[in-house]
């Protein structure tokens, strides 16, 4: 008898619109969680296995000396795929000519992640492939073709062996990233290293053993070689690396986080208001049939199947349109997405239904709670159960849901715990606030026939409702604010980092002849530079009189290598400078001065490291010649500036007579192109390196991140409108009763509408107001800890917060109203049943 | 005509309910004690705020008293707790009240049905439909509360008070709600049904000429009850 009366009343509900807010709620709490879940994780898989490839692989162990044979006898290798490398340089031939070149070997599964980019000539049609050259045969960079004059098919010499060319390389994902020494490349196969006969005891080789897998796996890998690596080995993976790439990543996979916990959090904000509003509305109903003689088992058994009901609908409903959006998002940006797609997998499924179920029944437990003690005395006394009471059972239980969603979104312990505490403690202020705003209105007068006096009396007499209401407001408006920011920011940063006319070409290796040649090819093709640095190689030997060549060995300084631009202990590239270049930033000291004299300035991390202070007196080893520099200022550097950057830039007078090589980083349109090439062929030992692939590789990894924070922060902002329509409806629903009463007391619709307008303007303006500071906070926090950005203040906020707060409010409220006010009085006083 | 049998289906004894209002002690009902016979009609009268609701909500089992003894049907209700009490309404008691309570997402042939669902009756349907008939809404049962005027609203809740025929109807100022007219209609039909269905009939009102269509009148006043004057029934026996 009951489910027929649930059903019914079920269906009813549905279909009068009572139950449309909550649906969509929980709807959108799932499709939210489904489509965000999805989308990221379906993208950041990509990104990771596309920016895998900057290396060519998920892991790799670098080693200075091959490894013995049975190295990896005993490591749990199964199901990883495999590849080895081995680099170093010499001398290539052809005819006459020869050239440095940096020879590869390569077995056949390189790369592992990632593609090698194929062509028969310089410039013709090209192939992506994975694998090595043939026995006997190389492949060879364009520049390898240029200086040499060599064609495909021609023969080259490498060492004691001579090769066949058979095709031109014009891509390798891993191609690393090192101005300093990059010479053209010559990929051979790994079988045919021995034939150059160039590995001899004491050559420069490095080896490199690929590793690519399941995550899992990778890492048992990991803690297989860690323990027992070697200084002259390095084990590194994708975010190791410091590269322009890896910090776009980290921050896009820190957004995206951040994002989809919002989302969560948001969602669940949204089903508390919606869920308490629906059983607000149903405390007259519960009255009547506890009245009628229902027992409290049957008005539970009603309600709970209700619920029931809505959460299996909402939740299915949540789930189809959320899989079609994310279909729909996934097809656009499918031409991002390395091949072959990411498989969607169960996980966003799973946390989507968890997410809408345990949102839908944590959040409407406390409302339903109070909806079964209605007592039915309420059919006499109408207000009889209207004032809801704390529970702080329910308010923990609640903590603790929206805590384990968001550590179960997050994965991250550490981040749910951080937000969750700085969340709480955000509403424990805004509570006190919004006592103090509402309060603050106590102090005027009422006078009913002003609007404004009306509206101030309204937020006075319902405290605790508004205090409530102001608090989802804020977070709402906050929420938005913060995200929509932190999107620009991030966006504009990158954007900022690699605009349009980033350097795309390193000129290296110039001398001290050709330096009027260089700068006047500049000059003549209108190309800008920061102009050309002076390099001199030389070793750190002493810090203050203290030996250097322990602690620097100790502290494995061979990462220079893969880390492309770390090098202490080996050679540095050292220069002198009189003026700070881009992207440098003096933080302790003062920079150099033009009659500075014995004088260097010193990157801040390598001055951290090697513990060297400002007034440390540095000894360098420069050829044979030992020679003092006195530390007078410690630098930021900005490594993702396409500019050459240096550890160590001196005073004029200190390396002046040493032979140096010049280097520099310009931008060259296609149109510059020929004229530089020509340039160029007439001096063959300056070194051009084309970074425009690298450049090309990282921008598109920025624009499909940049999508799927767009798409990320568009369900965000729908989830916030959600919220503030749910709370502005309720409590339009709270005012009926009131309004009814104006109404009969012969108010003209015309003040009840400036006096509910003036009242939600006031509410959401000091909602705006309270956000924008919230957001100012948050962001200076998330900047700084979070995303490793600057911090900064956001003019903009300080009038879009309470304007749109504003706005938006009082728009919602004054529509909701004009509903209400169009009814005629009769009407409504029905259905408010006074 | 109902026949008034010596039974008494109410009795009340040294009934009182306070509650605490700001601290201090609010006195709404002091030590009343009366019987109401099986079948009697009675009217409590008394001004607005005398307490004559809340004396109803004692006796209908909708409060529970802070002191005394109420007997329903034989029932010592005071001892029951919610659960019981409600079990008693379902069973025994109709309301009809000042604010209709209908169920604003019911029908008004659903909201008719409503108790005796509750109370698992089967024929509950056609009940319904026989009483909305009965009381002049027979073409207007898939219309919803809002669709409805407040006298037909009224005449629904009447229709729903006498589907489980209860033994007693509690109803609390059923016509104040409503213009002259209508509130006339609302009151010969609920006589007429009582009268009908042999109902014991306890009307609270504050208009003495509906009290008058009563057997007996009580006089609230600050929480004290008196017998009034004799109504209708000394004109009839
Ligand atoms: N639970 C309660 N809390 C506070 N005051 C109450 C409560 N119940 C009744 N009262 C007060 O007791 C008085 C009697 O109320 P009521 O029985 O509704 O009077 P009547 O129905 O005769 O108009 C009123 O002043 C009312 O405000
Ligand atoms: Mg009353």
């Amino acid at each position: 008898m009951w489910f027929k009366l649930a059903l019914r009343l079920f269906k009813r509900e549905l279909g009068r619109g009572e139950l449309t807010i909550i649906a969509i709620a929980i709807t959108l709490a799932v499709l939210s969680v489904f489509s965000l879940s999805s989308v990221s994780s379906r993208i950041q898989d990509s990104i990771l296995q596309k920016s895998a490839s900057f290396i060519a692989a998920d892991r790799v162990l670098q080693s200075a000396n091959a490894l013995a044979d049975d190295y990896f006898a005993d490591a749990p290798l199964d199901g990883l795929k495999q590849a080895r490398q081995i680099t170093f340089s010499s001398m290539v031939f052809y005819n006459d000519e020869l050239q440095l070149a940096g020879v590869k070997a390569v077995t056949e599964s390189n790369p592992l992640r990632g593609q090698l980019v194929l062509s028969d000539t310089s410039f013709g049609k090209q192939t992506r492939l994975k694998g090595a050259p043939p026995r006997g045969e190389v492949w060879v960079s364009r520049r390898v073709i240029d200086v040499l004059d060599i064609a495909v098919g021609n023969e080259l010499e490498v060492g004691a062996a001579k090769f066949k060319v058979s095709g031109v390389l014009i891509e390798e994902p891993d191609s690393g990233f090192n101005p300093f020494n990059q010479n053209p490349r010559v990929m051979m196969n790994y079988a045919d290293v021995p034939m150059t006969e160039v590995i001899q005891p004491g050559s420069r080789i490095t080896y490199r053993y690929l590793f690519a897998g399941e995550e899992e796996k990778v890492k048992a890998l990991t803690d297989w070689v860690e323990p027992q690596l070697l200084d002259n080995q390095r084990w590194y993976g994708v975010k190791d690396r410091q590269s322009p790439v890896t910090s776009a990543l980290e921050r896009a996979e820190s957004f995206l986080l951040l994002a989809g916990l919002l989302g969560v959090i948001l969602a669940a904000v949204a089903i508390a208001v919606a869920a308490q509003r629906y059983c607000q509305r149903h405390y007259d109903p519960v009255a009547i049939f506890k009245t009628l003689g229902a027992s409290s088992k049957q008005v539970r058994q009603i309600y709970v199947t209700h619920l029931i009901f809505l959460t299996l609908m909402s939740v299915v409903a949540g789930l189809i349109i959320g899989y079609a959006i994310q279909s729909v998002v996934f097809e656009m940006i499918k031409e991002f997405l390395p091949k072959p797609l990411p498989e969607l997998g169960a996980k966003p499924f799973v946390m989507a239904i968890v997410t809408g179920v345990s949102c839908s029944m944590m959040f409407s437990l406390y409302p339903l709670l109070q909806l079964f003690n209605i007592p039915p005395l309420r059919v006499l006394r109408r207000n009889e159960g209207d004032k809801v009471k704390n529970n702080w059972g329910y308010l923990i239980a609640s903590g603790l849901t929206v805590f384990l969603l968001m550590w179960g979104y997050s994965q991250s312990l550490k981040i749910s715990a951080i937000l969750f505490a700085v969340g709480a403690t955000m509403i424990v202020i805004l509570l006190l606030l919004s006592r103090l705003f509402v309060n603050a209105g106590r102090a005027i007068g009422v006078r009913p026939s002003n609007p404004f006096h009306l509206a101030m009396a309204s937020i006075k007499r319902r405290v605790r409702a508004n205090s409530v209401q102001l608090i989802t407001f804020t977070i709402a408006i906050h929420l938005l604010l913060s995200l929509s920011i932190l999107k620009n920011d991030i966006i504009g940063e990158w954007q900022n980092q690699l605009p349009k006319g980033a350097p795309n070409h390193f000129l290296a290796n110039v001398t001290k002849a050709e330096l009027t040649e260089v700068n006047q090819l500049l000059k003549q093709q209108n190309i800008h530079t920061e102009g050309l640095f002076p390099i001199v190689r030389g070793r750190l030997v002493n810090v203050d009189e203290e030996r250097l060549i322990q602690f620097v060995s100790k502290e494995k300084e061979d990462k220079s290598d893969a880390g492309g631009r770390q090098g202490i202990g080996r050679e540095l590239n050292m220069t002198w400078r009189s003026d700070l270049p881009l992207g440098n930033e003096i933080i302790e000291g003062q920079w150099l001065k033009p009659d500075s004299l014995g004088e260097v300035s010193v990157e801040a991390k390598v001055a951290e490291r090697m513990k060297i202070k400002l007034g440390s007196e540095l000894t360098f080893l420069i050829g044979a010649q030992e020679y003092k520099a006195k530390v007078t200022s410690l630098r930021t550097v900005d490594w993702n500036t396409m500019q050459p950057n240096f550890f160590m830039i001196f005073s004029d007078d200190v390396l002046a007579d040493f032979p140096a090589t010049y280097i520099t980083s310009f931008h060259v349109s296609d149109k510059q192109k020929q004229p530089l090439n020509k340039f160029l062929r007439d001096y063959p030992t300056i070194m051009v390196i084309e970074v425009g692939a690298i450049i090309g590789q990282i921008q598109s990894t920025i624009d499909q991140v940049s999508i799927a924070i767009e798409f990320v922060l568009l369900i965000v902002v729908i989830a916030g409108v959600l919220v503030l329509t749910a709370q502005v409806q309720a409590s339009i629903e709270e005012r009926q009763q009131e309004i009814v009463i104006l109404r009969t007391l012969g108010a003209k619709g015309s003040l009840i509408k400036n006096a509910v307008m003036l009242e939600f303007l006031m509410i959401g303006v000091i909602a705006g107001v309270m956000a924008t500071i919230a957001t100012e906070i948050l962001l200076a926090v998330l900047q700084t800890q979070m995303f490793s950005m600057d911090m900064a203040i956001h003019w903009d906020i300080w009038w879009m917060g309470p304007v749109i707060g504003g706005v938006f409010v009082a728009s919602i409220g004054l529509l909701s109203t004009m509903k209400l006010l169009t009814r005629n009085t009769s009407e409504m006083l029905r259905s408010v049943n006074m | 005509m109902a026949e008034i049998s010596n039974l008494n289906i109410i009795q009340v004894k040294n009934l009182s309910k306070h509650v605490a209002v700001n601290d201090n002690d609010l006195h709404i009902l002091r030590d009343i004690g009366f019987a109401v016979k099986s079948g009697e009609s009675i009217a409590i009268v008394g001004a607005s705020g005398s307490g004559k609701s809340t004396l109803l909500s004692l006796l209908a089992g909708l409060d529970s008293p802070s002191k005394g003894e109420i007997y329903l049907d034989g029932e010592p209700i005071h001892q029951f707790n919610e659960e019981q009490r409600a079990q008693l309404r379902g069973k025994s008691v109709g309301f009809i009240f000042q604010a209709f309570m209908l169920v604003q997402s019911l029908t008004a042939l659903e909201n008719v049905m409503l108790p005796a669902e509750l109370a698992g009756k089967d024929n509950a349907k056609q009940m319904a439909e026989e009483l909305l008939e009965r009381v002049g809404l027979g073409d207007r049962t898939a219309h919803f509360p809002n669709q409805l005027s407040g006298g037909e609203q009224q005449r629904v809740a009447i229709a729903r008070a006498f589907i489980t025929k209860p033994k007693i109807l509690f109803a609390d100022e059923p016509s104040a709600n409503l213009d002259g007219k209508n509130g006339h209609m609302i009151e010969d039909l609920l006589f007429e049904l009582n009268e009908q269905y042999g109902t014991t009939l306890v009307l609270v009102t504050h208009d003495d000429k509906l009290a008058g269509r009563c057997q007996r009148i009580l006089r609230m006043c600050d929480g004290e009850l008196t017998e009034a004057e004799q109504g209708k029934q000394s004109n009839v026996v």
